[in-house]
């Protein structure tokens, strides 16, 4: 019991991070479903830089800048260029997929993965699940007890009423989505040098989307966000549970299981939330 | 949106093209490779029988996709589910084929046809019915359903329809009724070998129809009016009695559909069975393919075709190249998505320094 505990954190901790830049993003008013791109770029750096200097530290410094930017260029097409916002995001996904792959092979020979990383030199994951746990909290305090945090949510809600009193909601979605982009930075940190010790192709396995369904599942909320998260993570910690130790002497084909986790999130997303209402500007 | 065929809607893609193809130059460049390089694969996907085979192979598969990305757009819908539609439509196609092996050709080829275009369908209609019925976005629904699409068809080629007569992980192969000529059938009849030994087949054709139909039921049908109001507006349209849901249903399934055919290409085209991992993404540079073309149903196989020779050449490249890899194409993709889809931006930014210019 224990163990599906330990399990569940650890498993939610990158949809925590991408989970928390995605209510940054959308919070300001711009749909964002290229949080798996950004967790994508992040991840690489992370475990790149960490890999060619020993230092996790400046590991995780490269991956908040590389994030910052993938998330930057979402928000410089979107907000500056005013690109379709999905169209946009499509593109960072696409970006993040062609790019991780090619610099990985231009590196380390082979476009899979990188090197590993010794264990010494590896992230302290605890201390990253316990950064996640705290986060909604911080976040929550951020936006809803602080002046930057009322003009963030007033970007998103009425952007018209937030340029009348003289700020720019354009300059507080760029900040707030570069900022976003970090957070999720964390997430890849966590993902290639934390949780695993090594970047491979496409690692990110969806975590992106299943964070961004959890967000919808919050009501775009970081408290309730926060739950939904821990929920994906506690089915993606049964199924691996499920892969070791069959149940009544059946075991499950391990595509059964892995399918798991995304059948939950489509259920959530059709069964619970026909009615949530996302930010009011989004989209525009 | 405007449809009719302006100066712009040519020249914009031509510019992006040609900046992104000197980012990618610029890129190989910087790595030490030799742009020759890029050169020998531009060339080799257009000018011999052999490049453009395998080109117009790759531009199959992609006018499906980018019909299937198109075609909900009109709707004002989103549709990134082409990957998994498409899944599912390649092994509906196989698993008919191992309880009918022994089919007759006029039998096989119309069936196969028929469930790549049912179980598609079915794959888009749920993301639609969950559209109309609950106002789920389709967008990640559709990115759900991808995943589990795929996951699906990956264990059904590993178990059930897996030929346990090798090690890859690929399905049995399909009966001999099933099959379809290649092009270079027609040719050998003629007495050439134009096309000899690459894998574009009828689908072809097949592609280019399903094309044309889309043009005509957008353009020439009450429903394909009803269809575009709904895109366009979609309130007005509920207002003048046009039922969203009934054709957000109605749109994603063919949608879906369109997509499902990709499946026959792939699978009653060349391999006559189904290898894990077939498609390169097809589903995602529909989005590009479309884009590109403005949704216009006859404008997206040109831009099939584009996208066709950029994916080849980048094998190429990879081939050529000891340092690349075929996520070149990727690349290249979203770099034409960005400045088509940013296009306003650049007009304004080049037309102010033209003025500042003329001061």
């Amino acid at each position: 019991m224990m163990e599906l505990l330990l399990s569940t954190l650890r498993l939610s901790t990158p949809l925590i991070f991408a989970a928390m830049g995605g209510f940054l993003c959308e919070r300001s008013g711009v749909a964002t479903i290229c949080l798996e791109g950004v967790l994508l770029t992040s991840a690489w750096a992370a475990a790149t830089v960490t890999y060619l200097t020993h230092s996790p530290y400046l590991g995780a410094i490269a991956a908040l800048i590389v994030g910052g930017f993938t998330m930057f260029i979402h928000a410089f097409l979107t907000v500056k260029a005013k690109a379709d916002q999905i169209i946009s995001g499509v593109v960072v996904n696409l970006i993040a997929a062609g790019m991780t792959p090619l610099l990985t092979k231009l590196l380390f020979g082979s476009p899979t993965n990188t090197k590993a990383i010794p264990i010494s030199e590896r992230f302290s994951s605890t201390t990253l699940t316990v950064v996640a746990c705290l986060l909604p909290f911080t976040l929550y305090a951020l936006v809803y007890r602080t002046g930057l945090g009322l003009r963030l949510l007033a970007a998103g809600d009425g952007p018209e009423a937030l340029e009348t009193s003289g700020v720019s909601s354009q300059k507080v979605r760029l900040w707030a989505m570069s900022l976003a982009g970090m957070v999720i930075g964390l997430g890849g940190v966590y993902l290639s040098t934390a949780h695993a010790s090594q970047f491979t192709r496409d690692m990110t396995a969806g975590r992106g989307y299943i964070a961004l369904t959890a967000l919808i599942f919050g009501k775009w909320r970081p408290i309730p966000t926060f739950v939904s998260c821990l929920f994906f993570g506690l089915a993606d910690a049964l199924q691996i549970q499920l892969q070791s130790n069959p149940i009544f002497g059946h075991t499950f084909p391990v595509q059964a299981l892995q399918a798991f986790p995304y059948i939950v999130t489509l259920l959530v997303l059709v069964g619970f939330i026909g009615n949530a209402k996302p930010p009011l500007a989004i989209g525009k | 949106m405007k449809f009719s065929f302006s100066k712009k809607a040519v020249i914009a893609p031509l510019v992006a093209l040609a900046v992104s193809a000197s980012v990618i130059s610029l890129f190989l460049v910087c790595m030490g490779e030799s742009p020759s390089i890029l050169v020998e694969a531009f060339t080799s996907t257009f000018f011999n029988s052999f490049g453009l085979g395998y080109t117009l192979y790759y531009t199959t598969p992609l006018i499906l996709t980018g019909l299937s990305v198109a075609l909900s757009f009109h709707a004002g819908l989103f549709n990134i589910g082409s990957e998994g539609q498409l899944h599912l439509g390649a092994i509906a196609i196989v698993a008919l084929s191992c309880f009918f092996p022994n089919l007759p050709s006029f039998l096989a080829v119309p069936l196969g046809v028929l469930v790549a275009l049912i179980f598609g369908g079915i794959w888009g209609m749920i993301a639609g019915y969950f559209k109309a019925k609950r106002g789920s976005h389709e967008v990640i629904v559709t990115i759900l359903l991808n995943f589990i699409g795929i996951i699906l068809v990956n264990y059904l080629i590993l178990y059930p329809f897996k030929n346990t007569e090798v090690q890859n992980p690929e399905t049995v192969e399909i009966g001999k009724g099933y099959v379809l000529p290649l092009l270079s059938d027609f040719t050998t009849l003629l007495g050439s070998d134009f096309f000899l030994t690459t894998p574009v087949n009828i689908t072809l054709f097949l592609s280019i129809i399903a094309a044309i139909l889309c043009y005509l039921f957008l353009f020439h049908t009450s429903k394909g009016y009803e269809i575009r109001a709904l895109g366009q507006n979609p309130t007005a349209a509920e207002f003048n009695g046009i039922a969203v849901g009934a054709n957000f249903i109605l749109v994603l399934t063919l949608s879906g559909a369109l997509s499902g055919l990709v499946g026959v290409n792939e699978v009653m085209g060349y391999h006559h069975k189904l290898i894990e991992g077939f498609s390169p993404q097809y589903g995602f540079t529909g989005i590009a393919v479309a884009l590109i073309a403005r949704n216009h149903p006859l404008g997206i196989i040109l831009s099939a075709l584009l996208f066709g020779a950029i994916h080849n050449g980048a094998r190429e490249i990879e081939f050529l190249s000891e340092k690349m890899t075929k996520e070149v194409s990727v690349i290249m993709e979203a770099l034409i998505i960005i400045i088509i889809a940013s296009q306003p931006y650049f007009v304004r930014l080049f037309s102010k320094s033209k003025k500042e210019g003329a001061k």
